[in-house]
């Protein structure tokens, strides 16, 4: 029951991401998103009583809950861009879109790969959608920070489905891990400055001096 | 003792940028510890034959097979070749104010970061470290694509740090279905190499399979096969060329190891016809899409970059081939290639350098010029392109015996008309470059003699293993196949 409630929220987090229209209200709802990633693995915690889990789930609320979106914010006020995400394909259309996702997943957890029909199940299915949704936004949207917080959420759901499956990585890979996302927003972070400083703009579909 | 010696010297080195401020000494002593690392290298490969090639264990963190040691010794070799060049490229580049002083150490610093992660990929035992190992070659280098601070190469550098990190991302997930199946079906709760292959043969085939997928996608991004390939044109053209030749050379190659790692734990349920299927796929792509764009290219050093995508796309087609004696062939390319792609785009970086511009129209005569780059260039040409006496044309024409061994008649036709394609455009663009008369308002440029000794040291390589291969380096070739197909 409760895992379901998490879930839930986990997802609807995940379609509030694929309407938003200003980069702040994507990162507000990344903040939300990581919370319920957090909370699952406080219940996952709570469950199994391992001093791993927890020490994972404090990571999580750091970095993912309070660290990333902090410096996304800051990059946000620093460089003093217009707030404007630059959709390719409207909020509506994008819905539509996500839903789809969701029913591919389904198909591709139950057809393709043959897992059993159970809560992790769907719990799998749900972190195979929020993969494919983070793949979409990376796409659909043009601001660099939307591309940034796009890989971001398909991080959160390949590790919600590594947890479900697998019942998550050893513990010293997760630790990896998340150094690895550490490392990867602050060069972000520096790489963003660059582009906004020569472009004067964050718009990658206006970087187009490399062709052929 | 080898091993931990060969992670240091990187380390090592790369300390010593931190402190050392002259540029000259810097380089200098760079370069002689890449010397040792490379000496390190071949006594591990002897001790290693010695051994009879069986797998050693360190620590538990360090696991090194064949395909290990294979891996290890081409991008030490490679590395080397590139510090030796640096030492002279980065001199020029201070007095032609393309880069400050100041920037240069941090070049120094940056280079042996890179190479410190990219050492440690084959050797790491642990197949999710081995991803991060590969991601963190992607945010190191990607400040060396991004090097000089200009829209063009700030562009390339978010492209690349972007798509290779998505690509990776879906590696990852492929490592989850891995270890899915391998804690559910085979019971193994390991993400270790040995550990996940002994319990290979339960893997569940429906899931390795999808997996494998998402690996060959995955890294293939970053080993710049077709329709992947994006990021690698603007990369590698906008890098500093020693970087150019290091990214082109070995990072491409490392991706590649990653890949071949999954197709062994594969094997046992899928079987290496699956994989080889995949691997012809992304070849013939990869052959077809750098064909075409080798031939309408204008610069320079993304001509040389699409040459490295239709390298690849060579490369998965002999382990396409693999049972016949393809999986041997790619990987004699795969060495070849990293040596000839070096040398030619260290060449390409002294013209760069020259003409001061990546215009290939803007370049002529570069034989009159800098004759010793130029007569470089053009044996470095016909190397890649496959002409005998050179390296390539033994290991193309290994590929090319393996296919029709392996009754693939109409793909090897293909391949050869793809390649035609190739052989054209570089050899059309490339002689135009080399020959001629220079333009009349050229400076007059010295080659440095560093650069010298790094084309001399990769020659050696191209002439040397195109007229014999040592009987050692076939032991591990050999050796590497059969690990592959888990004979």
């Amino acid at each position: 029951m409760t895992l379901n409630i998490i879930l839930i929220g986990f997802l609807a987090a995940t379609f509030l991401m694929v309407i938003a229209k200003r980069i702040t209200a994507l990162v507000r709802t990344f903040r939300i998103q990581s919370i319920f990633l957090f909370l699952y693995t406080l219940y996952m915690g709570l469950c199994q009583q391992h001093l791993e889990l927890f020490v994972v789930c404090g990571l999580v609320f750091i970095l993912k809950v309070v660290v990333i979106p902090l410096v996304l914010l800051r990059i946000m006020r620093r460089i003093n861009v217009e707030e404007d995400l630059g959709l390719l394909i409207n909020p509506q259309l994008s819905l539509v879109i996500a839903l789809i996702f969701a029913y591919l997943s389904y198909l591709f957890a139950h057809n393709a790969m043959g897992l059993p029909y159970s809560q992790a199940s769907a719990a799998f299915i749900a972190s195979m959608t929020v993969v494919c949704i983070g793949f979409f936004l990376m796409v659909g949207r043009m601001k660099a920070l939307g591309q940034v917080i796009g890989l971001l959420v398909m991080e959160n759901a390949i590790f919600l489905a590594a947890s479900v499956i697998a019942g998550g990585m050893p513990f010293f890979v997760e630790i990896a891990l998340f150094f690895d996302i550490f490392v990867f927003i602050v060069i972000v972070e520096v790489f963003v400055y660059k582009v906004n400083r020569l472009f004067t703009h964050i718009d990658t579909s206006k970087m187009q001096s490399l062709k052929g | 003792m080898l091993v931990a010696l060969i992670i240091i010297v990187p380390v090592f080195l790369m300390v010593v940028s931190l402190f050392v401020r002259k540029i000259r000494p810097l380089g200098l002593i760079n370069a002689a510890g890449y010397a040792g690392a490379c000496v390190a290298g071949v006594m591990l490969l002897k001790v290693f034959l010695a051994g009879g090639c069986v797998p050693i264990s360190l620590w538990g963190w360090i696991y090194i097979d064949s395909l290990s040691v294979f891996f290890l010794i081409t991008t030490i070799a490679v590395t080397f070749a590139a510090s030796v060049y640096s030492i002279g490229y980065i001199r020029l580049e201070i007095e032609n104010g393309e880069i400050s002083l100041r920037k240069a150490g941090s070049y120094f610093q940056l280079f042996n970061l890179f190479s410190f992660t990219m050492f440690i990929v084959p050797l790491l035992n642990n197949v999710a470290l081995v991803w991060i190992a590969i991601e963190m070659t992607t945010l190191v280098s990607a400040f060396l694509v991004g090097f000089h601070n200009v829209k063009e190469s700030i562009e390339a550098a978010w492209k690349y740090i972007i798509i290779c990190s998505v690509g990776i991302t879906f590696a990852l997930l492929g490592i989850i279905f891995f270890y899915y199946t391998s804690s559910n079906d085979a019971n193994v709760r390991s993400l270790e190499w040995a550990s996940m292959l002994s319990g290979s043969g339960m893997f569940d085939p429906k899931i390795v399979r999808i997996a494998l997928i998402f690996i060959l996608v995955g890294y293939g991004t970053k080993a710049g096969l077709a329709p992947m390939h994006n990021w690698l044109p603007d990369a590698h053209s906008q890098a500093l060329s020693p970087v150019s030749g290091l990214l082109s050379g070995v990072l491409l190659k490392i991706s590649l190891y990653a890949i071949l790692r999954f197709v062994i734990l594969a094997n046992f349920s899928v079987g290496y016809a699956y994989s080889a299927r995949l691997f012809i796929f992304f070849g013939l792509v990869s052959l077809a899409v750098a064909g075409a764009f080798i031939l309408v290219q204008k610069d320079l050093k993304r001509l040389l970059a699409y040459s490295s995508v239709e390298n690849m796309g060579l490369i998965s087609l002999g382990f396409g081939f693999g049972p016949f004696g393809g999986i041997a062939a790619g990987l004699l390319q795969v060495f070849n290639h990293a040596v000839t792609k070096a040398l030619i785009f260290f060449c390409a970086g002294n013209a760069v350098q020259a003409y001061r511009s990546n215009n290939m129209n803007m370049m002529r005569g570069l034989i009159k010029a800098m004759p010793f780059t130029g007569a470089s260039m053009f044996l470095g040409l016909f190397a890649l392109v496959g002409m005998p006496p050179f390296s390539i044309f033994i290991s193309k024409l290994c590929i090319l015996v393996s296919a029709f061994q392996g009754g693939y008649h109409i793909i090897a036709a293909v391949m050869l008309i793809l390649i035609a394609f190739a052989f054209a455009g570089l050899v059309y663009h490339i002689s135009r470059i080399v020959l001629g008369s220079p333009p009349q308002a050229l400076p007059c440029h010295k080659e440095s003699l560093s650069a010298k000794l790094a084309f001399l040291f990769l020659g050696v390589f191209i002439v040397g293993f195109g007229v014999m291969i040592p009987q050692g380096f076939l032991d591990l070739l050999l050796s590497c196949q059969r690990l592959i197909l888990g004979q």
